[in-house]
């Protein structure tokens, strides 16, 4: 990789070193310019800003994982044993970074220590087990290590790069640059192809692009590799949405809801697509979750008022409308509604 | 007609991803047909040579810009904004004071 010469590249550096100057106590903006800097190939000084960014935050995952690769990168393989040991202490059922030391065991040659770890990688991620079966790691019940099979499994240090682009790909999409962003994390996602965050990326520059087709099917591949991600189910709900699809939309949307059951815009995205469905209780019900978490969320209150007011249940509707205008007096197309069933 | 009010908000998070707006500070809603835009309003993005009256007409322009794309979403009735430092009267934005 040669981002030396790339005006995106050089822009994006330009934009995260004003920003340390502004911010020199943000670990995010370290990490960032760590990995500019590593995607150069300048180790040492990119050595330093991940360290000086775990300084500021010492339970950084990302900057930990980006550390530790750097390390396996440059061959110092102790201490990125030091750095994925400790982390995995911290993170014992983390089917990832058991991943990661399997395969550091194999390129270390200590073939025991990276069966055991692949084991746990399986055990704790089920992902793992049909990626190992895949490459011929894991059949018939067992672990079967060869040469070839290293060499496939050995690319899990290109997870910096990996990040690079995705990082890239976002700043680019930020700028209104879809089809640059693509492109980016279309190289994230090639480098490192089971991190769900790179499809969960590329599947939002797709919805926000309007390839809605592509979008699910990134969204998809997301939540294979990581079913809890709740966020991933709200969008592919939007997406169906968009399409005209509700009845999928409501699906992803209730699945979300069960996986973040404190987010109040969720539950309010929920009642808009129960009351499409005519289910009003239901989406009364979900209205009213929004606001035992946020009793501020002004739509939700307004969505509940008017949903009283279809029920005629009069009295309760005016209580909404009531609490509404206590927040915002100016509101006319409340004060009109309340008008009318005053 | 709330069916339309989701597609409304999933259209709105599309509009607003492809804008010069910071929306780390705003919130929207949809009440059939009805957008709501709350918060504080900030452009993510202009030039840094820009003295603050070059900065306001930016983010006035970026406001018309954004109401009339919402418009233009099927469905949409009316666009009201509720925010902390620009207040609309009469057809113009004024800045306004943070509360």
């Amino acid at each position: 990789m040669k981002p030396r010469r790339d005006p995106i590249y050089r822009h994006i550096l330009r934009e995260v070193g004003k920003k340390i100057q502004m911010h020199p106590n943000y670990a995010d903006l370290r990490n960032q310019l760590a990995l500019l800097l590593m995607v150069e190939g300048d180790m040492g000084r990119a050595e330093v800003h991940f360290l000086k960014a775990l300084r500021l935050n010492p339970k950084y995952r990302e900057t930990i994982l980006n550390l530790g690769f750097l390390y396996m990168e440059t061959r110092r393989w102790k201490k990125a044993e030091e750095v994925f040991l400790a982390e995995v202490k911290r993170h014992p059922r983390d089917g990832f970074l058991h991943h990661v030391l399997g395969i550091l065991y194999l390129q270390t040659g200590k073939q025991k220590k990276a069966t055991a770890h692949i084991l746990k990688a399986m055990k704790y991620h089920p992902h793992y087990r049909d990626y190992y079966r895949k490459k011929g790691v894991w059949t018939r019940g067992t672990i079967h290590l060869n040469p070839k099979v290293e060499n496939v499994l050995e690319n899990v240090h290109l997870y910096p790069y990996a990040q690079f682009h995705n990082f890239v790909g976002l700043n680019l999409a930020k700028r209104g640059k879809f089809e640059q962003a693509v492109k980016e994390l279309k190289k994230a996602e090639g480098l490192s192809p089971n991190e769900f965050i790179f499809h969960a990326n590329l599947g939002t520059v797709y919805y926000y692009q309007g390839a809605y087709p592509k979008a699910i099917q990134e969204f998809q591949k997301a939540l294979r590799i990581d079913p809890l991600y709740g966020m991933g189910y709200a969008n592919l709900s939007y997406v169906y949405g968009l399409m005209g699809r509700t009845g999928e939309a409501l699906r992803c949307m209730n699945k979300a809801v069960r996986l973040n059951p404190q987010y109040a815009d969720l539950h309010y995205s929920l009642a808009l697509l129960y009351n499409d469905r005519k289910q009003y209780g239901k989406a009364v019900l979900e209205l009213k979750k929004a606001l035992r978490i946020n009793p501020d969320y002004l739509f939700a209150r307004i969505n509940l008022g008017v949903l009283y007011e279809d029920q005629k249940r009069w009295k309760e509707a005016r209580r909404e409308y009531r609490k509404v205008l206590r927040i915002t007096p100016d509101d006319e197309h409340v004060r009109k509604r309340l008008e009318r069933i005053s | 007609m709330l069916r339309e009010d989701f597609i409304i908000q999933a259209n709105i998070r599309r509009i607003l991803a492809r804008t010069e707006i910071d929306v780390s500070q705003m919130d929207f809603g949809t009440v059939r047909g009805v957008v709501y835009i709350q918060g504080t309003f900030q452009v993510s993005r202009f030039d840094p040579s820009w003295d603050s009256d070059k900065v306001n007409e930016f983010t006035v322009n970026t406001l018309y810009s954004l109401e009339k794309k919402i418009r233009c979403i099927p469905g949409v009735l009316d666009v009201i904004f509720q925010l902390s430092n620009w207040r609309k009267e009469k057809g113009h934005w004024f800045h306004a004071k943070l509360k």
